[in-house]
C-alpha cells in the first residue's frame, strides 16, 4: 500500500464528517417516518416531497431558538457539557473503514482516515467519554431531576460499556488484532464448509457475542427501550431538562451520530463491513454494502424503541451484571478454548 | 524545533495546567474536570512514546470508569457538606509548598545529573511491528514474562471488588438510616419505606395525618359536569 | 530545546508527581485528595514508559499496565470507604476523620 500525503488524510476526514452529519440529519427522517409507518401514521410530510427538508427545517428552528441558561447552572460546564457529547462521537469515525485503498487522478487515497493498530479500543474508549458530557450537563443544570438523570447514566454507561468490551474479545481472540480494519479484511475472507462457501463473517462465528453487542450497544446509545437517562414520562427528559436551542441540539446530534457509529462498529466487526458481492472490484459496491448494514441496524433502532417499554432501572442493572456478564464470560472462555484445540495445543 | 518536540510542548503545558487546576479548583466537579483532562494528555504523551494500548487502557481505566465513579460520589455526597473547598489552614500550605518545590529542585538536579544506563532490549520499533504492533508485543509480554503478576492484579481487583461492595452497604454496616443524609436512591430497593428517614434532610414517606388532609382537600373541591367542554376551553382565535 | 530526549519526559512527569504532591498535602477535601493520589500514579507511569522506550524494552509499559489495574481497585475501594465515611459523619473534610485519635 502507497503511503498517501497528510492533505489528502484531511480532505477524507472532512468529507467523512460531513457525510455523517448529512447522515444524522436523515437518521431523524428516517426515524421519524418508519416510526409513523409502524403507528399508522404518515410522520412528516409538510416540507419537500415526503417530508425529505424537515431535517434542515428543524436545524434553522434550533438555530433561531433562544438559548436559556438557568440561574443556578456552573456556566462554564453547563457551556462545554453538550461539545463533549458531540466531540466524542464524531472522533469515532476517524477508525471505521470504508474501503480499502484507490486512486483518485492518479493519487492513492485510502477510505479510512486512521488504521489504528488498537482501532477497537480506540472506538470503546471515546464510547465512555461521552457520558462526561452527559453527567456534567447534569450537573451543571442545577436541577434534580437532570442530576437524577446523569447519574443513571453514569452508572448505565460504565455497566453497559463492560459488556461491550467484552462481546469483542472472542473476535479479537479470532484475529488476532486490535485493528478494526485488519478485521475487516479478515472477513473478506471466505469459508469452506463442505460443499458450502459462507462469508467469514465473524457473526456465523460469535453468534452469542453478537446479540450481546447489540443490546449493549442499545444501551450505550442510551436509547429505548433503555433510554433510562432521559425518559420522558419520569425524569422529563433527564440529562437536558435544562438545554434549549443548540446547545440542546448537541446533545440531540451526538445520540444519533453514536447510533450511527456504533452501526458501522457493528458491522464492521460482525457483518464484514464492505464485504459483498463484488465489493472486492467495485469500491463503490463495498460502500453499498456497508451502507445497507448501517440501514439495516439503524432500522434495527428504530424498531426497538416502537415496540419494546422502557425497563425498569433495577431491571436494566440486573441485565448487565446478572444475565449478559456471565455469558459474555462464557463465550470468551469457549471461544479461547476452541482457539486452543484449533492450534492443537490443548491436548 | 521538530514537529515532535512542539507537540511535546503543548501537550505538557496542557498537562501541567490542568494539573494545577486540580490542586486550586474550589469546585470537586471542576477538579474532576481537570484530572480528565490531564489524563487525556497524559495518554496523548504515551501515544508519542509508542505506547498506544497503553494509551487505549489510559482513557478507557482512567478517563472512561474512574473518573466517571468519582463524579458518582462527588454527586452522591451532600454538596451542602462539601466543606471548605478553601484549601488547607496556612500552615499545612505553606509547608507542602516549600516541600514540593524543594523535592521538585532535587529530583531536577537527579535528572540532570543521571549517569544510570540500563541495559538495552530489542523492542524497537521495527520489531514491534514485525511482532504486528504494539498490541501484540504487549500481549506477549503480558502473558509470558508477566504472567503471575497478571493473575496477582486479577485476583486483587476481585478482592478490591468485594471490598467496594461490603464498605458501599449500608444495612451491613448497620448504620442508623436517620444519620443519612443527601443521598439519593438511583432505584427502588424494595423494603426500605419502612426505614426512610423522616426531618427537613430526609425523604420523609407521606404520614397518616397528610394523607388526611389531602381527603379533606378533595371534599372541597368542586367538579363541573358539562356535556359540551368546548364552552370552557378556548383554542386560538375562534373564540 | 531541539530534539527529545527522554529527560523531557522525566521533567514532566516530575513535575506532574510534585503537583499532586502539592495537592496532598494542602487540600482538605478527601475526594480531591483522592484525584492528586491519581494524578502522581500517572506521573510515575509517564516515567515507566519513558525509561521503556528509551532502553528499547517493554517492561516498563507492562509495569504500567499492572499499576492501570491497580489503580482501579483502589478507585473502587477508596470511593467506597469516602461513601461509607460521608454517610456515617456526613463530610468529605480529611480532618474531621479522627474517630480512632481521640
Amino acid at each position: 500500500m502507497e503511503p498517501q500525503p497528510i492533505w489528502v488524510t484531511f480532505v477524507v476526514a472532512f468529507i467523512f464528517m460531513n457525510v455523517l452529519l448529512v447522515g444524522m440529519a436523515y437518521m431523524t427522517w428516517f426515524e421519524r417516518k418508519v416510526l409513523a409507518a409502524m403507528q399508522d401514521r404518515l410522520g412528516p410530510t409538510r416540507t419537500g416531497p415526503h417530508g425529505l427538508l424537515q431535517p434542515i427545517a428543524d436545524g434553522i428552528k434550533l438555530l433561531g431558538k433562544e438559548d436559556l441558561i438557568p440561574a443556578a447552572a456552573d456556566r462554564l460546564v453547563f457551556y462545554f457539557a453538550p461539545l463533549v457529547v458531540f466531540v466524542a462521537a464524531v472522533v469515532r469515525v476517524a477508525v471505521i473503514p470504508f474501503g480499502n485503498q484507490i486512486t483518485v487522478f492518479g493519487h492513492p487515497v485510502n477510505l479510512f482516515v486512521a488504521d489504528l493498530n488498537v482501532g477497537a479500543l480506540f472506538l470503546l474508549a471515546f464510547g465512555s467519554i461521552g457520558v462526561y458530557g452527559i453527567i456534567l450537563g447534569a450537573y451543571a443544570s442545577a436541577n434534580r431531576y437532570s442530576l437524577l438523570g446523569g447519574l443513571r447514566s453514569a452508572a448505565q454507561v460504565i455497566s453497559y460499556e463492560i459488556i461491550l468490551g467484552l462481546s469483542l474479545v472472542g473476535i479479537f481472540l479470532l484475529s488476532q488484532s486490535l485493528s478494526v480494519r485488519q478485521i475487516m479484511l479478515l472477513q473478506t475472507a471466505s469459508l469452506q464448509l463442505g460443499p458450502v462457501t459462507l462469508p467469514n463473517w465473524f457473526i456465523l462465528s460469535q453468534p452469542l457475542a453478537f446479540v450481546i453487542f447489540l443490546i449493549a450497544a442499545v444501551a450505550e446509545t442510551n436509547r429505548a427501550p433503555f433510554d433510562l437517562p432521559e425518559a420522558e414520562t419520569e425524569l422529563v427528559s433527564g440529562f437536558h431538562t435544562e438545554y434549549s436551542a443548540f446547545r440542546f441540539s448537541f446533545y440531540f446530534l451526538g445520540e444519533y451520530i453514536n447510533m450511527i457509529i456504533v452501526s458501522l462498529f457493528a458491522a464492521t466487526m460482525f457483518l464484514g463491513g464492505i464485504d459483498g458481492p463484488g465489493s472486492d472490484r467495485f469500491w463503490v459496491l463495498g460502500i453499498f454494502w456497508l451502507l445497507v448494514k448501517v440501514v439495516f441496524f439503524l432500522f434495527f433502532y428504530v424498531w426497538l424503541r416502537a415496540t419494546l417499554p422502557r425497563f425498569r432501572y433495577d431491571q436494566l442493572m440486573g441485565i448487565a451484571w446478572k444475565v449478559l456478564l456471565p455469558l459474555v464470560l462464557i463465550n470468551i472462555i469457549v471461544t479461547a478454548l476452541i482457539r486452543l484445540a484449533g492450534n492443537g495445543q490443548l491436548f | 524545533m521538530t514537529l515532535d518536540a512542539i507537540v511535546f510542548y503543548i501537550l505538557a503545558a496542557v498537562c501541567l495546567l490542568a494539573a494545577v487546576g486540580v490542586v486550586v479548583s474550589r469546585n470537586p466537579v471542576h477538579a474532576a474536570v481537570f484530572v480528565v483532562i490531564t489524563f487525556f494528555n497524559v495518554a496523548a504523551i504515551f501515544v508519542m512514546l509508542g505506547a498506544e494500548f497503553l494509551a487505549a487502557v489510559q482513557v478507557i481505566v482512567y478517563a472512561g470508569a474512574m473518573l466517571v465513579l468519582v463524579l458518582f460520589t462527588i454527586m452522591l455526597v451532600d454538596p451542602d457538606n462539601l466543606p471548605e473547598l478553601h484549601a488547607g489552614r496556612p500552615v499545612q500550605r505553606v509547608v507542602g509548598v516549600l516541600l514540593g518545590l524543594i523535592l521538585l529542585l532535587e529530583v531536577g538536579l537527579a535528572i540532570i545529573n543521571r549517569t544510570f544506563t540500563a541495559p538495552t532490549g530489542n523492542a524497537t520499533p521495527e520489531l514491534i511491528g514485525l511482532v504486528g504492533g504494539p498490541a501484540q508485543a504487549m500481549g506477549y509480554i503480558l502473558y509470558n514474562q508477566y504472567a503471575l503478576p497478571f493473575e496477582i492484579v486479577s485476583l486483587v481487583l476481585l478482592v478490591g471488588v468485594i471490598g467496594a461492595i461490603v464498605l458501599a452497604l449500608p444495612e451491613r454496616l448497620g448504620e442508623q438510616f436517620g444519620l443519612r443524609r443527601g443521598t439519593i436512591s438511583l432505584g427502588h430497593p424494595r423494603g426500605t419505606e419502612v426505614a426512610l428517614p423522616t426531618g427537613p434532610d430526609g425523604e420523609a414517606p407521606i404520614t397518616e395525618a397528610d394523607r388526611k388532609e389531602t381527603a379533606a382537600l378533595e371534599g372541597t373541591r368542586e367538579l363541573i359536569l358539562v356535556r359540551d367542554p368546548d364552552k370552557y376551553t378556548t383554542v386560538g382565535e375562534r373564540r | 530545546m531541539g530534539t527529545l530526549t527522554t529527560n523531557h519526559f522525566l521533567f514532566l512527569s516530575a513535575a506532574l508527581f510534585i503537583i499532586g504532591m502539592m495537592g496532598v498535602l494542602t487540600r482538605r477535601n478527601i475526594l480531591i485528595i483522592f484525584m492528586c493520589v491519581e494524578l502522581m500514579t500517572n506521573a510515575v507511569n509517564v516515567t515507566l514508559v519513558a525509561f521503556a522506550r528509551e532502553t528499547n524494552t517493554l517492561y516498563g509499559e507492562g509495569f504500567a499496565v499492572f499499576i492501570i489495574a491497580i489503580a482501579a481497585a483502589e478507585a473502587a475501594v477508596g470511593l467506597a470507604i469516602i461513601l461509607a465515611l460521608s454517610r456515617r459523619v456526613a463530610s468529605v473534610d480529611a480532618d474531621e476523620f479522627n474517630a480512632l485519635r481521640d
